[in-house]
């Protein structure tokens, strides 16, 4: 035993201090026993499900306000979902006269986030709200934004964001319900600090490392029993050895060519099932440049 | 013959540790004075018969413990060239032991306190030791590849080239063993030998130590020398051939000339242990301190010492993968 925790000190030493680090990092993140606590006492409502354009029943803003409530404490953000069917061209103009339509969600999304201060750490922090207007405005689109706040819109990437409206439009025709679940479970996946993984190697890479090295120490300790070789080439020569000839001696060289086939094929489309795709875009400055985002047309 | 201490009488034996010819008797140092015997098999000391095997050089008297040197086996025909003394002391091997089995964790932990010691021995074991001038020759062809892209393009240059060399290695006292009792390859595993304090052979050397003479002539082992120089001379030879991208050999020669070859006594120490009725010899190189031996192996050991590693390395990486998430 003696034997067994002096050869394995250092690595023991190693994997606690790791612990205790990996510990402190869990405590400092509020997900320890559980998840974080939601520590905004300021926040207006404990409605995170607003469905204005009434696109949901009753039962499904149910359900997807009890999906809410287990992925906030996941991810530690606020989730809010709102659906309108009106034109926000009026309200938004008034905030920003020069916005152009695609933004105008844009605009509800942001003054809806901070006028009700949502915020998962704080008023106005760490949160997302979806903000959909079925309303076709007078450029004949219906608009969708995402507005991401705090940890969210740091962590939140625009590839992230592009992906999460992809899935969102997947549905959002035919399955509304769907669609808005897609969206709470896929900002659940991207965010939840649980999950993932942060040096993009897969989850049996630990299992698979750990195995090869069990093999590798057991097959090192298990030839170590008789003795090493411990003799170099050069241990019986005396001085260097002299390399009286040395000739290379180009004698001739031919080239051939090969012509590169290049992949001309286009990429993935933006959009999914007739949809119009659009691209995402930086979220607007109008509180103070702290809400990122993006949006989609359809 | 035999090493009498000229201030007690006792038998002189030479010390590792001191370097020199030591009494254990008085502590004298430098104290012994070389008594020729007149009958051979006989204990100079004592006068008890000796029992010796065929090719032993020295013996213990079993009746007075003196180190006996066998005259007629360390004169003429089989008087050794060279001889490296012993620079590691017999308890200085023990320890040395005992921390080798230590480091070995997959050893059982009762070894040394079940084993008993059925042997320890200093051995001075007969070498030859050959000087080869190698000479080594490599023809072939080789090619050398280049590929670029340019536009849609890829280009794929081969040079082709004459390659020759011509090498000339000096190898000096090449080591092999003439001792039919040792294993050959656990000789080979105890080198190398420094051999910058090889002295010329001294009978001195052997008091206190058993010995044997060649068991075998230098023509004999010729054959095991020349293919551990032609193994090292071929390695060097392909040092020299770096660079190319392929080699097809038309010559390759390497040519061994023996220059000579002495008889030279290295130290070895020999312990055997029984542990659970069975026996495990070890050696250690007598000058460095090398040791070559099989312990036993206990699965539980490894088993726990395995499972730890698993359990360790999946945890650290496991907990590493975790906090690059979060930080």
């Amino acid at each position: 035993m003696k034997q067994y925790l002096h050869y394995f000190r250092w690595l023991f030493a190693a994997a606690a201090i790791l612990v205790v680090l990996y510990l402190w990092l869990l405590w400092e993140n509020h997900i320890l026993l559980g998840g974080g606590e939601r520590r905004n006492e300021e926040c207006r409502t404990q409605e995170r499900v607003f469905d204005y354009g009434d696109v949901l029943t009753e039962e499904e803003e149910e359900e997807l306000r009890g999906l809410i409530a287990e992925t906030e404490k996941r991810t530690c953000c606020d989730i809010v979902l709102v659906t309108l069917n009106e034109s926000l061209k009026e309200y938004a103009r008034e905030q920003e006269p020069d916005v152009p339509y695609r933004e105008f969600v844009r605009v509800y999304a942001e003054e809806f986030y901070d006028s009700n201060a949502f915020g998962y750490n704080q008023p106005i922090g760490d949160g997302v709200v979806l903000v959909d207007n079925w309303y076709r405005e007078d450029d004949g689109r219906v608009y969708t934004w995402l507005c991401a706040v705090g940890r969210a819109e740091e962590e939140y990437t625009e590839s992230r964001i592009d992906s999460l409206l992809d899935a969102v439009y997947w549905y959002i025709e035919d399955d509304p319900y769907r669609a808005y679940k897609e969206y709470i479970n896929k900002f659940g996946d991207d965010m939840a600090v649980h999950d993932g993984d942060g040096l993009g190697l897969p989850g049996y890479f630990p299992v698979l490392a750990a195995f090869i090295a069990m093999t590798i120490f057991i097959i090192l300790h298990w030839s170590y029993k008789k003795g090493k070789k411990t003799v170099v080439t050069r241990t019986y020569v005396k001085g260097t050895p002299e390399l009286y000839q040395r000739e290379d001696t180009f004698l001739h060289k031919n080239v051939s060519r090969r012509h590169i086939q290049r992949n001309t094929g286009s990429g993935r489309s933006g959009s999914h099932g007739g949809y119009h795709g659009g691209g995402s875009s930086g979220g607007g400055g109008s509180h103070g440049g702290h809400h990122g985002g993006g949006g989609r047309s359809r | 013959m035999l090493f009498r201490c000229k201030n007690c009488g006792g038998n002189v034996i030479y010390s590792p540790e001191k370097g020199d010819m030591f009494c254990p008797h008085c502590d004298g140092i430098d104290s012994g004075e070389k008594e020729v015997s007149e009958e051979k098999d006989i204990c100079v000391n004592c006068g008890a018969p000796l029992e010796m095997k065929e090719y032993n050089s020295t013996c213990k008297c079993e009746y007075c413990e003196s180190y006996i040197i066998i005259d007629e086996r360390v004169r003429g025909e089989y008087e050794p060239e060279l001889v490296l003394p012993f620079q590691i002391g017999m308890e200085q091997a023990v320890e040395m032991m005992k921390k080798e089995f230590r480091k070995r964790i997959f050893t059982p932990s009762t070894f040394l306190k079940e084993s008993t010691l059925k042997e320890m021995k200093g051995m001075y074991v007969p070498f030859w030791m050959y000087d080869y001038d190698a000479d080594c020759t490599y023809i072939g062809n080789g090619t050398k590849v280049r590929v670029w892209t340019s536009g849609d393009t890829e280009y794929t240059e081969t040079s082709y080239f004459r390659v020759v060399r011509k090498m000339a290695i000096d190898f000096q006292k090449v080591p092999v063993d003439a001792s039919i009792e040792m294993p050959d390859d656990v000789m080979d595993l105890m080198e190398p030998f420094d051999y910058g304090v090889l002295k010329d052979f001294q009978e001195k050397y052997m008091s206190g130590f058993y010995g044997e003479i060649y068991n075998q002539n230098s023509e004999e082992l010729e054959e095991r020398a020349q293919q551990k120089a032609k193994k090292d001379a071929e390695c060097m030879l392909q040092e020299t051939l770096g660079g190319y991208t392929t080699l097809a050999s038309e010559k390759k020669d390497i040519r061994m000339n023996t220059r000579r070859a002495r008889y030279a006594l290295l130290p070895v120490w020999r312990y055997i242990y029984k542990y659970r009725d069975k026996e495990y010899p070890f050696y250690v190189n007598g000058q460095t301190g090398k040791i070559v031996g099989s312990t036993p192996v206990e699965k539980k050991k490894v088993l726990s010492y395995g499972g730890t590693v698993f359990v360790l390395v999946w945890m650290i990486l496991y907990i590493v993968a975790r906090i690059a998430e979060i930080a």
